[in-house]
């Protein structure tokens, strides 16, 4: 005889596997259910960009002149002032050169 | 040859972007949104941005989740305070990509289009309007003829006198951090580049000479333009020394160089900075009524509005070119392959050149997104190999409407790209 007493124990993880799968799930469940918002989240900001993109392309479908060529404003600066595209007076104001920074950047 | 320190010239804003070091986590969201390499810093510690790398496009600074980045100019107070000055014509260049975000300050939804909203509210402040898409389309019109010229010149051995055509493909030249990368990265394919100004640079160019003759009567020296963008990088081009073409133009034709120069653009606000600027006025833009802006300065045609998204440029260049050469406009005029979000967009135009009674095809691409998409299209150019004819490059993703200026959605959320491999679903 064991010179100890006997003393009633419980196992703690007496679950059968139906609850263990059960509870299994439940958790799972739960974690992933502020990783699917957080997801929303990272995808948020293509649906501002669509937002912005579609707003330009109803302002475009909406404009009653829908080429360049056609802007009466525009028609009426080359007629009054400039001439026209590439004339002296646009290569001066419209038109520009560009510098090599490559050398400096080391 | 220019005196250039630390890739800037005598003049310029050396870096608009910086890191507060006080905000900052070291979370590296910053870096996978760089162009250029120019953040450095440890994981985990301040991260630090290299000016002279830098192409101050500001995306760092829109999907920091932290807040760290901002601008180190910042016009708002000088505008309030020209605005209050009698003597002085305020004039508002108001960028495309501007009129779809600028509501998310006041409580609108994304994408509601505010144009006419924003002259009213922008008349109330005391802006005369410039509409950037004026601009836009005078852009068209310079840098469309440049283009049919290179095509004429490479295609048919056409040759005007007194012109030297660039080389093909074109690039275009809108965009002041891709001007920038190619002249700090590229500096060989600089020839490729429109010489055509931007449309803010223009815009600025005509205020000052046309704009104050004709449409203010005021003297140019008292005209301020403050050019209303979705960007930082046009912070750095106003800053640029070879801007103050009206200056020159106006000195040539008096035969005096003497008073003082003055820039073509003034200063510039982002879309962020001018509903700051309302705000501090107290005007709501929500709240103000529609208005209608009567300036020639302000009439625009659909191709000038879709400037602001990626392939919006090609898409306006496409359809004045076909119109010029053919003689017929482009049916129908939405050129679709230019559209949306593929990072590089491709396309073919058979055109009818009525002066050379011949067949040319153009081929045409649509880039955004430096970071990832512009190598491959530059080694192919460099290497001979590139079909295209004419490029439209955009650093942002998606175009200015996605630029470093905009209204910064309340949810940032970049650095969850960092965890993602360990999403098990993606």
């Amino acid at each position: 005889m064991s010179a100890e007493e006997y003393q009633y124990i419980e196992n703690p993880m007496s679950v059968s596997r139906r609850e263990f799968l059960s509870i299994s799930g439940a958790l799972i469940a739960l974690t992933a259910l502020p990783a699917a918002v957080v997801r929303r989240m990272a995808v948020k900001r293509n649906d501002y960009i669509r937002a912005r993109t579609a707003g330009l392309y109803k302002d475009d479908t909406n404009a009653k002149v829908r080429v360049s060529h056609a802007n009466q404003g525009v028609s009426r600066l080359y007629q009054d002032f400039l001439g026209n595209p590439l004339s002296e007076v646009s290569e001066e104001l419209l038109h520009t050169r560009y510098i090599d920074r490559s050398r400096a950047m080391a | 040859m220019e005196q250039i320190t630390k890739t800037f010239q005598a003049g310029e804003v050396p870096g608009i972007i910086t890191i507060d070091a006080h905000r900052c986590k070291g979370c590296d969201t910053c870096k996978r949104h760089c162009a250029t390499k120019a953040i450095s810093g440890m994981f985990g510690a301040v991260h630090t941005i290299d000016a002279a790398k830098c192409i101050n496009c500001g995306q760092c600074l829109i999907n920091c989740p932290f807040g760290a980045p901002y601008e180190t100019v910042d016009a708002v107070n000088t505008v309030v305070s020209k605005l209050k000055d009698p003597n002085t014509t305020v004039v508002g260049i108001i960028a495309p990509a501007v009129r779809v975000a600028i509501g998310e300050e006041f409580g609108m939804p994304p994408g509601s289009l505010a144009t006419r909203r924003m002259y009213g509210a922008m008349h109330k402040a005391g802006f005369k309007i410039f509409d950037n898409n004026y601009a836009a389309d005078l852009t068209i019109m310079e840098e469309g003829t440049e283009f049919i010229h290179r095509v004429r010149a490479a295609v048919f051995g056409d040759e005007i006198p007194g012109h030297k055509p660039g080389p093909l493909p074109q690039f275009t030249s809108c965009c002041p951090a891709w001007v920038r990368y190619v002249e700090l990265n590229y500096p060989s394919l600089i020839p490729h580049l429109s010489s055509a100004k931007s449309p803010q640079q223009m815009a600025g160019a005509v205020a000052k000479t046309y704009g104050a003759a004709k449409v203010w009567s005021v003297r140019p020296a008292n005209v301020y333009t403050v050019g209303v963008m979705p960007c930082t990088a046009k912070k750095f081009e106003a800053s640029r020394p070879e801007f103050r073409s009206a200056f020159a133009h106006a000195s040539k034709e008096q035969g005096d160089g003497s008073g003082t120069p003055y820039p073509d653009i003034d200063a510039v606000l982002t879309t962020r900075d001018l509903a700051r600027l309302l705000k501090e006025m107290g005007i709501d833009l929500a709240k103000t009524p529609e208005a209608a802006d009567e300036s020639i300065l302000a009439q625009y045609s659909g191709a000038g509005t879709i400037f602001g998204n990626t392939g919006g440029v090609m898409e306006a260049a496409v359809r004045t070119v076909h119109a010029v050469l053919t003689g017929e406009e482009l049916a129908p005029l939405e050129f679709k392959p230019v559209r949306g979000l593929k990072g590089v967009k491709t396309a073919s135009v058979t055109l009818l050149d009525t002066k050379f009674k011949k067949e040319a095809t153009v081929n045409v691409a649509v880039v955004h997104g430096l970071r990832e998409n512009i190598t491959p299209v530059l080694d192919e150019i460099l290497s001979g190999r590139s079909p295209y004819h004419f490029i439209e490059v955009m650093n942002c993703p998606g175009g200015c409407i996605n630029g470093g200026g905009q209204p910064i959605p309340a949810v940032g959320s970049g650095w969850l790209g960092a965890m993602s491999p360990l999403l098990a679903w993606k």
